[in-house]
């Protein structure tokens, strides 16, 4: 193509001039062969810069801010971080989390006694993480989410809390405003309740196909 | 082990705290005094001060003359016809037009105000543009368009009550269509074919909605005459989900990621669009960083926009290996763009006030390789296709539209450029520092499906030269985000520290972003034109109205009669050349 100025600012835009040979088909038709023979032979050659990879055997790397499915933080002494302050659940825009809160008599602390991400509403936006104040809910880099059910979408805190100390490298989406640093527990007493225990006994079984967990 | 007391959720559902602030524009004075010397020219017309555009009142008497005094004084562009319901007024809808002069780059805007049980002349036979955007008006508020040659639903399908934008419309209402609802469209046939007499039989044909040439649901009904298509009609709406009424159930915050997926092949410039609109709304403007930030991924988005377009485009001619080609750099911008805000084709990356996160540390050198890399892909599918005579035999002279019509329809964007018509918004009303760059606008000649080939591969370089420009530059340095607390999340450290900061993290959740009263409109150029936002708030935490002015929308509505006359296989190359996006056309 050929490129004209016809103004300040604007230029036009014309059609390749072409010559007698370039007018025929077949010498252009061979002309478009070369470009992508030699494609052919650079791919043969090089097969590293092959820009396909052979999924699930290679999985493709993501960044570390990916937006990927949720987990629930715990603080040291196995209590989960959330407080049930319903911050996610009114940021997110898809209206996919379900919380209900629960009161630790001791300590007079709220905690989730029940906490929902049905994840076929969820956007994947990752406003529950901005609006978390309590560092509870991050977002992983896992995106194998294929269920056979729409109930199994349904993910409860079985499936999304992870145990104390769970390494923050392969995590996705995670407060980035400024530092992640979280100083002390907010409000926590570091009595709480256990994780997994009783409160969870009458849950729905694990799904193990959404829960990887920590292994 | 203590005993749990279990709280129901109790959604926040008490009055929200109201700005009562009125919203003046930053251009008023100028606006007021330039809409006193048009509205001289009009009779019957009363002016409204204090707009951001030179804004009229006209009686619906008087629409279709004012209509035609602005076309012949230079408001030749169409750009937007929409409602508005005020269901507390007398005469509870505004219905708004929006036009442009090329010549004067000013744009000018006109309300008709009328009550539930009335209806406005029509003005289709002013702007042929209008038709489609009537039927969107009649859809969404049931405002009757006198003389209109076809108002039926046209997002909406056929067994849908009600109107959905009327502001009494429950949105959770839900309406099914079945097979016996659904309207039979047999296409008009063209008055030029109509007593021609060939030897062959008429057929009516479908062409969509599930078809692998229409990239999207969009059916297209031909009457066909031997291979000739002698009239066409299209059906849209498969992808309707009412993003606008969505909008006024959440909060400004919360509609960005609905904007992702306008035109979902380059997201980012719609959230950068919704954002600068509610920025303009709140008279503030992000940090110099995330403005750099935000140029560059609309450069890259746009790039990404056009490689799909080419790219497929190709494949409905059968060549394939382009696409491939193509696709490869598109995937690279797609990495970048996950990089920066961890998901590919939704980013969700602005704020309003600014961006999410910061650009990652290495996003310069990444973009700057990205920079490098793609004039190889385009080159090499200019190579082979540029002279390919099989190629050229498609698309030259194929399905082309005349610079005046296209204005008619209100084309923007590329394919109003590849009639030769100069309009482009980076240049028109910059924005994001655009009027600092330099970088030209392409045009070309004879506004068919090749001319639109021609002018969105030079778009791409010219994309590249502002890149080039940006890396060139370096990266502001400083916040991404406006340092507000009514705007912006307080940062994260602070929120767990300081109690103030928390506060106010708590604060603009549960209440949001709330603008002083007022309404506005910012336009951005999107990959496929002019992409506007109108927004009108109320003071609360949720938008009043949102408007998306989407592109394709008017581009499409002209497509019968572009294609009448040419045959099914040029049908498909000339739709591909549009690049019509259904999440943006349906919005």
């Amino acid at each position: 193509m050929q490129v004209t100025r016809i103004s300040p600012g604007v230029v036009k835009v014309t059609a390749a001039r072409m010559g007698v040979l370039e007018r025929l088909v077949i010498p252009q038709v061979l002309a478009g062969m070369l470009v992508t023979i030699r494609h052919l032979v650079k791919n043969l050659f090089d097969l590293k810069q092959l820009p396909t990879i052979s999924y699930p055997e290679v999985k493709r790397v993501y960044s570390e801010r990916f937006r990927g499915r949720h987990i629930l933080t715990s603080r040291e002494d196995g209590t989960t971080r959330c407080v049930a302050c319903y911050m996610c659940s009114t940021a997110c825009p898809a209206e996919c989390i379900t919380i209900e809160a629960g009161e630790d008599e001791r300590t007079r602390e709220k905690f989730p006694v029940r906490y929902d991400i049905d994840l076929l509403r969820c956007v994947f936006c990752g406003y529950c993480v901005d609006a978390c104040p309590e560092d509870a809910i991050y977002m992983t880099r896992d995106y194998e989410m294929a269920i056979d059910t729409r109930a199994r979408a349904v993910v409860g805190l079985r499936d999304l809390v992870v145990p104390p100390n769970f390494p923050v490298a392969p995590m996705g989406w995670r407060p980035y405003y400024g530092g992640i640093e979280k100083k002390g527990t907010a409000g926590g007493t570091g009595l709480g309740q256990p994780l997994r225990s009783a409160p969870f006994e009458d849950d729905a079984p694990p799904n193990p196909d959404l829960y990887r967990g920590s292994e | 082990m203590s005993t749990l007391t279990k709280y129901s959720a109790i959604p926040y559902t008490g009055p929200a705290p109201t700005n009562r602030e009125a919203y003046v524009p930053k251009e008023v004075a100028a606006m007021d005094a330039r809409g006193a010397e048009i509205a001289a020219a009009l009779p019957g017309v009363e002016q409204e001060t204090g707009q951001d555009l030179p804004t009229f009142v006209v009686p619906k008497a008087h629409i279709v003359a004012t209509l035609t005094a602005l076309k012949s004084a230079g408001y030749t562009l169409p750009l937007d016809l929409w409602g508005v319901d005020y269901p507390a007024r007398e005469q509870r809808f505004d219905v708004m037009y929006q036009l442009y002069s090329l010549e004067k780059n000013e744009r000018v805007r006109l309300k008709v105000r009328v009550a539930e049980d009335e209806s406005v002349p029509t003005g289709t036979g002013v702007f042929k543009g209008l038709n489609w955007y009537e039927r969107e008006v009649f859809d969404m508020y049931g405002v009757r368009f006198d003389g209109h040659p076809n108002l039926r639903r046209i997002l909406c399908h056929e067994a849908f009550q009600g109107h959905a934008l009327r502001k009494d419309y429950d949105p959770a209402q839900r309406w099914i269509l079945t097979e016996k609802d659904v309207a039979k469209i047999i296409p008009k046939i063209d008055p030029r074919f109509e007593d021609v007499d060939t030897d062959f039989e008429r057929v009516t044909l479908n062409l969509g909605p599930s078809h692998p040439a229409t990239h999207g649901t969009l059916r297209i009904v031909v009457t066909l005459d031997g291979e000739r298509i002698i009239g066409a009609d299209q059906e849209i709406g498969y992808l309707h989900r009412c993003f606008e009424k969505s909008c006024e159930t959440h909060t400004y915050q919360q509609a960005i990621p609905f904007t992702d997926r306008l035109n979902y092949m380059s997201a980012i410039i719609n959230n950068v669009g919704y954002c600068m609109a509610v920025e303009k709304l709140l008279g503030i403007t992000a940090p110099p960083r995330a403005q750099h930030i935000r140029l560059m991924l609309c450069e890259f988005m746009r790039i990404a926009d056009h490689l799909v377009c080419i790219g497929t485009n190709l494949v409905d001619m059968g060549a394939l290996t382009n696409f491939w080609y193509l696709f490869q750099p598109r995937e690279e911008i797609y990495g970048l763009i996950e990089a920066c805000c961890g998901a590919r084709l939704l980013p969700s990356y602005t704020r309003i006030g600014g961006l999410a996160v910061d650009a990652p540390p290495n996003f310069l050198e990444m973009a700057q390789r990205l920079v490098e890399r793609l004039p190889k892909h385009i080159n090499d599918v200019e190579k082979l296709v540029d002279k390919n005579k099989i190629f050229l035999d498609r698309v030259v002279g194929v399905a082309p539209i005349t610079p005046e019509l296209a204005i008619e329809y209100g084309f923007t964007g590329p394919c109003l450029r590849a009639c030769g018509v100069p309009f482009d918004v980076r240049k028109a009303s910059p924005y994001l520092g655009y009027e600092t760059y330099d970088f030209d606008v392409p045009i070309a000649d004879g506004g068919d499906t090749f001319a639109r080939y021609l002018v969105r591969m030079e778009e791409m370089r010219q994309s590249l030269k502002i890149l080039q420009q940006a890396i060139d530059r370096g990266m502001p340095e400083g916040p991404v985000i406006v340092d507000n607390p009514y705007v912006a999340l307080p940062p994260k450290s602070k929120v767990y520290n300081e109690m103030e900061s928390l506060i106010y993290h708590f604060k603009l959740i549960m209440h949001g972003i709330q603008p002083p009263v007022g309404e506005t409109y910012f336009q951005v150029e999107g990959g496929n034109g002019e992409l506007g936002f109108y927004v009108v708030s109320d003071g609360t935490k949720n938008p009043y109205r949102v408007r998306c002015r989407p592109p394709c929308f008017q581009i499409y509505s002209a497509f019968p009669d572009m294609i009448i006359g040419q045959t099914i296989p040029d049908a498909v190359a000339a739709l591909g050349s549009l690049n019509i996006i259904a999440g943006e056309l349906d919005h």
